[in-house]
C-alpha cells in the first residue's frame, strides 16, 4: 500500500510534491547545456565492432579518406567550352585553400593525372594544366576525357554536361562547413552552370541540423496540439497545462540524464521526447476517471483517492509493461538501441511516479465549484461519445462471430502483406524529395557514375601475387560482370590503371588494352606508374606488398540492398571460377548494409522479447493465461494490419520503421489492460446484479466509461503526432503516421473486437478473479 | 639617453656580423655545392624505403651515378639502374638535368624491352615514387627564391644558419627553413612550411659521414607531415671522382648498362 500513501501525501502536501517536482526538473534542465549530438551513423556501432576496424585497417592499407564531398557542375550546354572550364579550375584552386581539405588529392579537372603519349613521349600530370582557349585545345581535352575510361562517369558525364570536382577531408574536418565554404565559392561563379554540393559528410551534417530543429519546433509544436486537444476536452486549462506537464518533467529528466551521462542524442534518442510524449497520453484515464467520480462523489479528496485506487492497477500495469518493451532493448547489441531503450524505459518510470504524486498533487489547485462545472459534462449516459462507443461495443457484442470472422479475415490478409515486405534502408531517402541534398544526390547519379561509395578487398594468400596476369584479370573480370548489374555506376581498380598503361605505351593501339600477360611487364608497368603519377593514385588501389587490391563500386543508389546485390553477385562470381583471389566487401556502402542490419535485428530482436515480456506481465495482471491471450489479440492484430499496410504499400522495412515496432507494442498494450483491467473490476462490482445479460452491461459501461478515456488517449496522440507528418525528414514522417493509424486502429480494435472475443469466449474465460 | 647607445651598438653589431658572415645567398649556394655537387662526379648504391603511415614498407635498392656537366647550380646528368623490387630490376631510369629548361627523362622497361622518354611534369613532382621530389634530388634554382638568415641556432651541437627560402612563383609551400652546418655547410634538417607557418615536409640529414675528404649525408629521411608518410635512404659504397664518361648518359646505355658501373 506505499504507493497508495504517495497519493495521500501528494493531496496532503501539494506544495511540497509540486516544488519539489520543479527544483528536480531544475537540477537535470542544468544539463542540456553539455547536450552532444552524433549523426555519424558510423557511430551506430562501436569502434571495436568488426566492420569498423575493417573498414579502418582498409582506409589505412589504400590510403583512402572517410569523408570525400562531391561538388557536381553542371551546364546543359556542357562543361566542355572556356567559361565553364575557367570556372572549373577556379573553384578548385579555391577549395585547395579551404582548411581540413586533403589538398593532395582533389579530384577535378585540373588535379587529376592523365597518362598519355605524344610523339613517342610519355606523359604523366594533369589533365587540365591550362584552361583551353582555341577550339583546338578544346577538342584535345574532349579526346582525352572520352577516350580514358577511367575519366568517364568519374570526372564527365557520358553526355558531357557535368563534371565534378572531388573533396577528401582531413580527419577531424568539420564537413557542414566545408560544404558551405565550396557553396559559397561556388556561389560567386554563378553563371549557366548549375552547382551541387553531394557526399556523405553533408547528407550527415544536414541530417543532424534537422534533427536539432525537429527536436526544437516539431516536439513544442506536437505538444501544444495535445494541449488544445486536451483543453478542447476538458475545458481547463489548468489541467491541460497539468497533464502537459506531467509529460514535459519526463522528458527533461530523461533527457537529463541521457546528457550528464555523457551520451550524444541519437537519431534514435532524439525521438525519445516524441514518445515519451506519447506514453504520457496514459495519465488520460487518470483524468477521465477522476471526473466521473467528482461527478459522483462531490468531494474533492475522496475523489482523487478513489479514482487513483480505481486506476491504480492498470495505469500501473501498462506502464510496467511500456518501460519492459523498452527496457529490452537494454539488452540489444548496438549501444544507440540500448541507450535509446534505456531513455524511454526510464522516463516511462518516471511517468507513473509522477501519476500518483505531481497529478494529484495538481488536481488539489483547482476549485471544486470549476471542476463541477466540467464534470457536469462527463455523463456516461448522455454524453455523445459515450453514446457512440456504446453502439461501437454493440457491434462485437451483438455480432461476435461476424466481427472475429472479418478480424481474421483481416489478419490473414495483413499477413500476405507482412510477407511481401523488404527489408532495406536508404540514408539519402531520410531526406524529402526536392530537398537540397536529394536534388544534388539524384542529378550526380544520373550524370556520373554513382555517389555511393563501396570498396571490395581482393585479397591473394602471399606478397606480388596482386601483380599477377591471373590475379589482374580476375579483377577485371570482376569489374565488368559488377558494371552489368543495374546499380553498379563505375568500378575501377589498377587493372584499369595497368591497361591504360599498356595502351599508352604502345601508341594507343587497341590490341594493348588489355592486362599484359607476364608479372614482370606487370611489375614494370605499376614501378612506372607508381613513380610518375601521384602517390595516392596507386595506393588507393593496390597496398604496399601486392597482396591486397582495391576495387573501387560506385553504386547509384544508397539502398542497402545495393550492396548486397553486389556481394550476392561477388559471391556467386567467385564460385563459379576458381580464382586465385578472395574478394571482402568494405567501405561505407558496406558499413550502412551492415549497420542496417544490426540494427533492424536488434530491434526484432527485441520487439519478439518484449512480446514475450508484455504477455508475462498481461498474465500477472490479470491472473490468467487466458484473460492475458484476450487481451493480446488486439495488439498483434493491430501491429499485423500496421505492417500488413507497409508490405501493401512497398514501403522498406527500414530502421525507423523497426524502432516504431517497440512502441506499437507498449501502447497498444495500454489499451487492453485498461479495458480488461476495469471491465474485470466492473464485473466484481456488480456481481449481486442479475446474470441474464450481465456481462454484456458491464462490456457497455467499460466501453463508454474507460472506453471514453482510450478514445481520448488515442485522439489526443493521432492529433499530435499528425503535425510530425509534416516534418522535413521522412523517418519523423514515418513515425508521424505510423502512430496516427496505430492509435486510431488499436483504440477501434478494443473497443470492437475485445468486446466480440470476450462475448465468443465467455464459456472459456475464468469467472470472476 | 642610455636607450639611444644601447639601440647604436645593437645596430653597430647587427651590421658588422653581417658584413663578416657570408650573405644568405652565399650561404645557399656554398650548401648547394657540398650538398648537390661534390666532386665531379658521384656513384652511391642506395636503399631506399619507403615506409607510409601505418607502417607499410616498399623498399628500392638502385646504383645512382652522377656527372656534373656544368657549374654548381647548373647542368648535371643522372643515371639509375634498380635492383629492388624483383620485378623491376635492370630496368634504368636516365636524368637529363637543365638549369634554364625543362629536365629530359628516359625509361628502360626490359620486360617489353622499351625505352620511352617521360615528359616532366612539375620539378616538385616525386622522385621514383618517394616522399624526395626532383628539386630534392637535384636542387632548385638559386634565384627562384628569395634568401634570408632567419636566425643562428644548433643543431645536436653543431652550429648552423636558419636560412628562409621563400619561392618568387607558387609551388606546394610558402616558404623553407634549412638548417646549414657553419661548418660542413650540408644541411642538417630542412621544414617546408604552409601560409599558416605549419610544417608540410621535414628533412633530416641521420648521418654524415666523410668520403675521399667530402662530407656527405649517408642516411637522411624525408617526411610528409601532412600524410605521416616518409622516405629514409640510405648510401652505401659512396664514391666521388671516379671518372665517369658523358657517354655513358646515352640512351645506348641505358638498355646495356656496363658492370663495372653499377655493381
Amino acid at each position: 500500500m506505499k504507493k497508495f500513501s504517495l497519493v495521500e501525501f501528494s493531496v496532503d502536501h501539494p506544495k511540497t510534491v509540486v516544488i519539489l517536482a520543479i527544483l528536480v526538473t531544475l537540477l537535470f534542465l542544468t544539463q542540456f547545456p553539455k547536450v552532444k549530438t552524433d549523426t555519424n551513423p558510423k557511430n551506430m556501432l562501436p569502434p571495436t565492432s568488426a566492420i569498423r576496424m575493417w573498414n579502418d585497417e582498409v582506409e589505412k592499407t589504400f590510403n583512402l579518406y572517410e569523408d570525400t564531398l562531391v561538388l557536381g557542375i553542371k551546364n546543359v550546354k556542357g562543361v566542355l567550352n572556356p567559361g565553364t572550364l575557367g570556372k572549373v579550375g577556379r573553384i578548385t584552386e579555391a577549395i585547395l585553400k579551404i582548411k581540413g581539405v586533403a589538398g593532395r588529392d582533389v579530384t577535378s579537372f585540373s588535379t587529376i593525372d592523365n597518362v598519355s603519349a605524344e610523339a613517342g613521349m610519355l606523359k604523366v600530370g594533369p589533365l587540365m594544366a591550362t584552361i583551353p582557349a582555341t577550339t583546338a585545345e578544346l577538342a584535345a581535352l574532349e579526346e582525352t576525357l572520352f577516350g580514358n575510361p577511367l575519366f568517364v562517369d568519374r570526372i564527365i558525364s557520358q553526355d558531357g554536361k557535368t563534371t565534378a570536382v572531388y573533396v577528401p577531408l582531413e580527419k577531424g574536418a568539420n564537413g557542414k562547413e566545408i560544404a558551405d565554404a565550396i557553396r559559397q565559392i561556388a556561389k560567386d561563379e554563378q553563371g549557366e552552370e548549375q552547382f551541387y554540393v553531394a557526399g556523405d559528410p553533408v547528407a550527415r551534417d544536414t541530417f543532424g541540423a534537422e534533427m536539432f530543429r525537429l527536436m526544437a519546433v516539431f516536439a513544442p509544436i506536437a505538444g501544444m496540439v495535445m494541449l488544445l486537444v486536451r483543453y478542447l476536452m476538458f475545458r481547463d486549462l489548468f489541467l491541460s497545462v497539468t497533464l502537459m506537464m506531467d509529460a514535459m518533467l519526463s522528458i527533461i529528466w530523461s533527457m537529463g540524464l541521457l546528457i550528464a551521462l555523457g551520451f550524444p542524442v541519437h537519431i534514435m534518442s532524439s525521438m525519445a521526447p516524441v514518445f515519451l510524449m506519447a506514453i504520457a497520453t496514459d495519465s488520460m484515464h487518470i483524468f477521465n476517471e477522476f471526473y466521473f467520480r467528482f461527478r459522483e462523489k462531490k468531494d474533492k479528496r475522496t475523489a482523487i483517492i478513489e479514482t487513483m485506487a480505481a486506476v491504480r492497477r492498470p495505469v500501473q500495469n501498462t506502464a510496467l509493461a511500456t518501460a519492459a518493451g523498452f527496457a529490452v532493448l537494454m539488452f540489444m547489441n548496438i549501444v544507440p538501441v540500448q541507450v535509446f531503450g534505456g531513455v524511454v524505459a526510464f522516463g516511462t518510470v518516471m511517468l507513473r511516479l509522477l501519476s500518483f504524486s505531481f497529478i494529484p498533487a495538481m488536481f488539489t489547485f483547482v476549485s471544486e465549484k470549476k471542476l463541477e462545472k466540467i464534470a457536469h459534462s462527463e455523463d456516461m449516459h448522455s454524453g455523445a461519445t459515450s453514446v457512440f462507443l456504446q453502439k461501437l461495443a454493440a457491434i462485437g457484442v451483438n455480432h461476435s462471430r461476424v466481427t472475429l470472422g472479418v478480424g481474421i479475415v483481416l489478419a490473414l490478409l495483413a499477413i500476405v502483406g507482412i510477407s511481401r515486405i523488404t527489408v532495406n534502408n536508404n540514408m539519402v531517402e531520410w531526406f524529402k524529395k526536392g530537398s537540397e541534398v536529394r536534388v544534388a544526390d539524384s542529378v550526380m547519379n544520373q550524370a556520373l557514375g554513382g555517389t555511393s561509395l563501396g570498396y571490395l578487398v581482393a585479397v591473394a594468400d602471399r606478397d606480388d601475387a596482386i601483380k599477377t596476369p591471373e590475379a589482374m584479370n580476375a579483377i577485371e573480370g570482376l569489374q565488368r560482370h559488377l558494371e552489368t548489374l543495374p546499380m553498379v555506376g563505375k568500378t575501377f581498380s589498377v587493372a584499369d590503371y595497368l591497361k591504360r598503361i599498356n595502351l599508352v605505351l604502345h601508341d594507343n593501339d587497341p590490341k594493348f588494352n588489355v592486362i599484359p600477360d607476364n608479372k614482370e611487364t606487370i611489375g614494370q608497368y605499376l614501378f612506372l606508374f607508381g613513380m610518375s603519377a601521384k602517390p595516392a593514385d596507386l595506393d588507393n588501389v593496390v597496398d604496399y606488398p601486392f597482396r591486397r587490391a582495391n576495387i573501387w563500386v560506385q553504386l547509384k543508389t544508397w539502398d542497402a540492398t545495393a550492396m548486397e546485390s553486389v556481394i550476392a553477385a561477388v559471391t556467386k562470381y567467385q564460385d563459379d571460377k576458381a580464382l586465385p583471389l578472395t574478394f571482402k566487401p568494405a567501405g561505407t556502402a558496406y558499413f550502412n548494409l551492415v549497420w542496417n542490419h544490426e540494427v533492424l535485428w536488434d530491434m526484432v530482436r527485441g520487439f519478439i522479447i518484449a512480446l514475450v515480456v508484455v504477455f508475462a506481465i498481461l498474465a500477472l495482471d490479470f491472473r490468467s493465461i487466458r484473460w492475458a491471450l484476450i487481451g493480446y489479440t488486439p495488439l498483434l492484430f493491430t501491429i499485423l494490419l500496421i505492417y500488413g499496410t507497409i508490405g501493401f504499400a512497398g514501403k522498406n522495412f527500414d530502421m525507423p520503421i523497426s524502432v516504431l515496432s517497440c512502441l506499437s507494442l507498449g501502447m497498444a498494450v495500454d489499451f487492453a489492460i485498461h479495458f480488461i483491467g476495469r471491465l474485470r473490476q466492473r464485473l466484481q462490482e456488480t456481481r449481486g446484479e442479475p446474470s441474464e445479460g450481465h456481462l454484456a452491461a458491464a462490456l457497455f459501461w467499460t466501453a463508454a466509461r474507460p472506453g471514453k478515456g482510450i478514445v481520448r488517449n488515442a485522439l489526443l496522440f493521432a492529433a499530435s503526432f499528425a503535425v510530425m507528418i509534416l516534418a522535413p525528414l521522412t523517418p519523423y514522417v514515418t513515425v508521424g503516421a505510423f502512430i496516427v493509424s496505430m492509435m486510431l486502429l488499436s483504440a477501434v480494435a478494443t473497443i470492437i473486437c475485445l468486446p466480440a472475443l470476450i462475448i465468443f469466449f465467455q464459456g472459456w474465460l475464468p469467472k470472476g478473479e | 639617453m642610455r636607450k639611444i647607445i644601447l639601440l647604436t651598438l645593437l645596430l653597430l653589431a647587427a651590421v658588422t656580423t653581417g658584413v663578416l658572415a657570408a650573405t644568405p645567398e652565399e650561404i645557399v649556394r656554398k650548401s648547394q655545392a657540398v650538398f648537390l655537387y661534390s666532386g665531379n662526379d658521384f656513384k652511391a648504391r642506395v636503399m631506399m624505403k619507403l615506409i607510409s603511415a601505418n607502417g607499410q614498407e616498399r623498399l628500392r635498392e638502385m646504383t645512382m651515378l652522377r656527372l656534373n656537366t656544368g657549374p654548381i647550380g647548373g647542368d648535371q646528368k643522372y643515371f639509375i639502374y634498380f635492383f629492388q623490387p624483383a620485378d623491376v630490376k635492370d630496368m634504368t631510369f636516365m636524368v637529363h638535368k637543365y638549369a634554364a629548361r625543362d629536365d629530359d627523362r628516359w625509361l628502360f622497361m626490359p620486360a617489353v624491352n622499351m625505352v620511352r622518354r617521360i615528359a616532366m611534369q612539375d620539378k616538385a613532382a616525386s622522385f621514383v615514387g618517394s616522399d624526395f621530389t626532383y628539386e630534392d634530388v637535384s636542387g632548385r634554382d638559386l634565384t627562384d627564391d628569395t634568401h634570408e638568415l632567419a636566425r643562428e641556432e644548433s643543431v645536436d651541437g653543431k652550429a648552423c644558419y636558419v636560412i628562409k627560402s621563400t619561392p618568387k612563383a607558387g609551388t606546394g609551400y610558402a616558404y623553407k627553413l634549412a638548417w646549414i652546418d657553419k661548418s660542413t655547410f650540408l644541411p642538417l634538417k630542412e621544414e617546408y612550411l604552409d601560409r599558416d607557418g605549419a610544417a608540410i615536409r621535414a628533412f633530416s640529414a641521420d648521418e654524415v659521414k666523410e668520403i675521399k675528404g667530402v662530407a656527405t649525408i649517408t642516411r637522411r629521411t624525408m617526411k610528409n607531415l601532412k600524410s605521416g608518410h616518409r622516405t629514409e635512404v640510405s648510401y652505401k659504397s659512396t664514391d666521388y671522382n671516379i671518372g665517369l664518361d658523358a657517354g655513358l648518359f646515352t640512351e645506348r646505355f641505358l638498355k646495356q648498362p656496363p658492370k663495372k658501373w653499377i655493381e
